[in-house]
């Protein structure tokens, strides 16, 4: 490998739109950068190469949108959470749960369920695709 | 826990001192007489005189400045908006650089004037940061402004956030509400209603805090308010609809009141301070060290995340210990971050901070003060400048000048942490020379 100038944020999208969601796996330490960067944050090696994750997470928090924190076009999600997600490649970061409520979620706290199971899902917003996660019911 | 990068930082490599302090009052400027038309350098230039005034100091021996502003294009139809202002303060000619960390300015503010004396490059330096937070600049006009529209201030809000994945995964840039109490909630096993009553406590602290300073925004306590519509309970009231919840856990008051003002600070050379201070009396305040983190707004619970690490840099480089801190401020424009910075850096105990706020303990008459000039949600959040507030108030408080908020025991080391943009941390711990 070398270090390439590449654009790794558009081929992210267009894999999208082919239905393949992928990182960036580190090939020295084989840690994935989700979402796909250049360079390794794990052990700083200067290069990742590409990876398709499998899409299976869990989720550690729960917060419910409210009027500061939601927009008007979110409503097209249906029920929904963020939280902090963590793939089972490894990578953790702030992603969307659809299928979460407020009853579920205070379900899931009382019988100390978290981190609960979610799933990847390909999500069309308004002129491109992104990544949603949605809740892996039992 | 997400990967997190560490950084050893290094002693300085000459000691330095805060000898001056200005402030302007935090106010809506368009909305008084008095007060409507005031520029930015007017603004600023009035900040960094008193400071220079309070230091002993002619710009003269200013031998540069650095100048904050969260959103100059936005509120003053500016770029490079530190080379506009410097003929107000008489510094005309002298080198100066802007700089942007959002809400987290005015701490940035102390790292770069520290690190540009402690260098050995300049002696004497200015820091000074200016924010119209509730006003934009007229396009065309020499001096007339108009107010902030929500629209407005949401859409450069907006700009916080990295475009590439953060904004399009929907869920960093809402985070920053609500993350920090979910966070504190859940690690340290609260029930529902004692987060609510612990933000709340936060909020009724802060406004005690501002009522007695003043260049705060807000005068009125919240007992005040309580009693003007009928509740004999402060409490009954801000759980009530008059304080409604607008995020998951937080509620209105809870949330900065974003207005307009300015602050500067003169740091020196230690060695030289009796050069440049004169006859001054007052003490100086060295600054011991600043820690400094950032994580991006997709990193989970990035302020708490980069609120450790910085916390870990200023206390490993300083050698200071939690107890030996004796005020404590943290910029709280979401007031959650008032208790999980302070429990973070050890000022309050781990798991037992959010009791010492409801037992009334962390407001200025209180052990344990906090945010004594009322923080974001009461003095005002007049971004960039809200950091360089603090240090104002912290330093007024660190010399036993601050009037009616004077806090019972005269604090000899205080710890400020700034947060800002969902992104920067910057924490330092400065202490008084004897």
């Amino acid at each position: 490998m070398a270090i390439k100038l590449e654009k790794v944020t558009e081929t992210f999208y267009l894999k999208l739109e082919e239905g393949k969601i992928m990182g960036r796996k580190c090939p020295k330490c084989g840690a994935v950068e989700f979402p796909p960067v250049y360079a390794c944050n794990t052990c700083g090696n200067l290069e990742t190469e590409w990876y398709e994750i499998s899409g299976n997470a869990k989720m550690h928090s729960i917060v419910m949108p409210a009027a500061l924190s939601s927009k008007p076009e979110y409503k097209a999600l249906g029920k929904y959470a963020y939280g902090e997600i963590e793939l089972e490649e490894g990578s953790r970061f702030n992603g969307v749960v659809r299928g979460m409520t407020k009853k579920k979620r205070k379900q899931l706290l009382e019988e100390g369920k978290l981190p609960v199971p979610v799933k990847a899902a390909i999500y069309q917003r308004d002129g491109y695709k992104t990544v949603v996660f949605d809740l892996v019911e039992e | 826990m997400a990967v997190m990068n560490q950084t050893k930082i290094n002693p300085y490599l000459r000691s330095v001192s805060i000898i001056g302090v200005g402030c302007t009052p935090f106010m809506y400027t368009v909305d008084h007489e008095e007060t409507n038309g005031l520029t930015e350098g007017e603004m600023f230039g009035y900040a960094a005189l008193k400071a220079m005034e309070d230091a002993g100091v002619s710009p003269k021996d200013v031998d540069f400045y650095f100048h904050g502003e969260a959103s100059p294009l936005n509120n003053s139809n500016y770029l490079t908006p530190n080379i506009q202002v410097a003929n107000w303060f008489g510094m005309k000619g002298k080198a100066s650089i802007h700089h942007s960390e959002a809400c987290c300015t005015g701490y940035y503010a102390i790292e770069q004037a520290v690190n540009a004396v402690a260098s050995g490059k300049y002696n004497c330096v200015l820091s000074g940061c200016i924010e119209f937070g509730d006003s934009v600049a007229v396009p065309n006009h020499p001096y007339k402004r108009e107010k902030m529209t929500m629209e407005k201030f949401l859409q450069t809000t907006a700009w916080l956030y990295e475009r590439g994945y953060t904004r399009s995964f929907m869920a960093g840039q809402e985070l920053i509400y609500d993350d920090a109490a979910e966070w504190y909630k859940r690690t340290r096993n609260l029930t529902d209603e004692q987060m609510d009553d612990t933000l709340n406590h936060m909020c009724i602290t802060n406004r005690k805090n501002a009522a007695v300073n003043p260049l705060s925004i807000t005068k009125k306590t919240y007992e005040e308010e309580a009693k003007e519509h009928g509740f004999e309970d402060v409490m009954d009231y801000m759980r009530s609809p008059f304080n409604p919840k607008m995020g998951d856990l937080l509620r209105a008051g809870g949330i900065e009141i974003k207005c307009d003002g300015a602050a500067a600070v003169i740091v020196c050379a230690t060695d030289m301070v009796d050069k440049y201070m004169g006859n001054k009396s007052h003490k100086p305040i060295e600054v011991l060290g600043v820690g400094c983190a950032a994580c991006e707004a997709i990193t989970p619970h990035f302020e708490v995340t980069a609120t450790e690490e910085a916390v870990r840099q200023v206390y490993e480089v300083t050698g200071v210990k939690p107890e030996e801190i004796d005020i404590f401020y943290a910029n709280d424009f979401i007031i959650t971050s008032h208790l999980i910075s302070a429990e973070i850096a050890g000022y309050l105990p781990y798991g037992e901070g959010w009791k010492y706020i409801c037992e009334g303990r962390t407001a200025y008459d209180g052990d344990k003060p906090i945010n004594t000039n009322g923080g974001r949600t009461s003095f005002g959040h007049a971004h960039a400048a809200s950091g360089m507030a603090d240090l104002y108030e912290c330093v007024l408080q660190m010399r036993g000048d601050a009037g009616a908020g004077q806090v019972k025991k005269i604090p000899k080391t205080g710890m400020l942490r700034g947060y800002g943009g969902a992104q920067n941390i910057c924490t330092y711990i400065i202490r008084t020379l004897e």
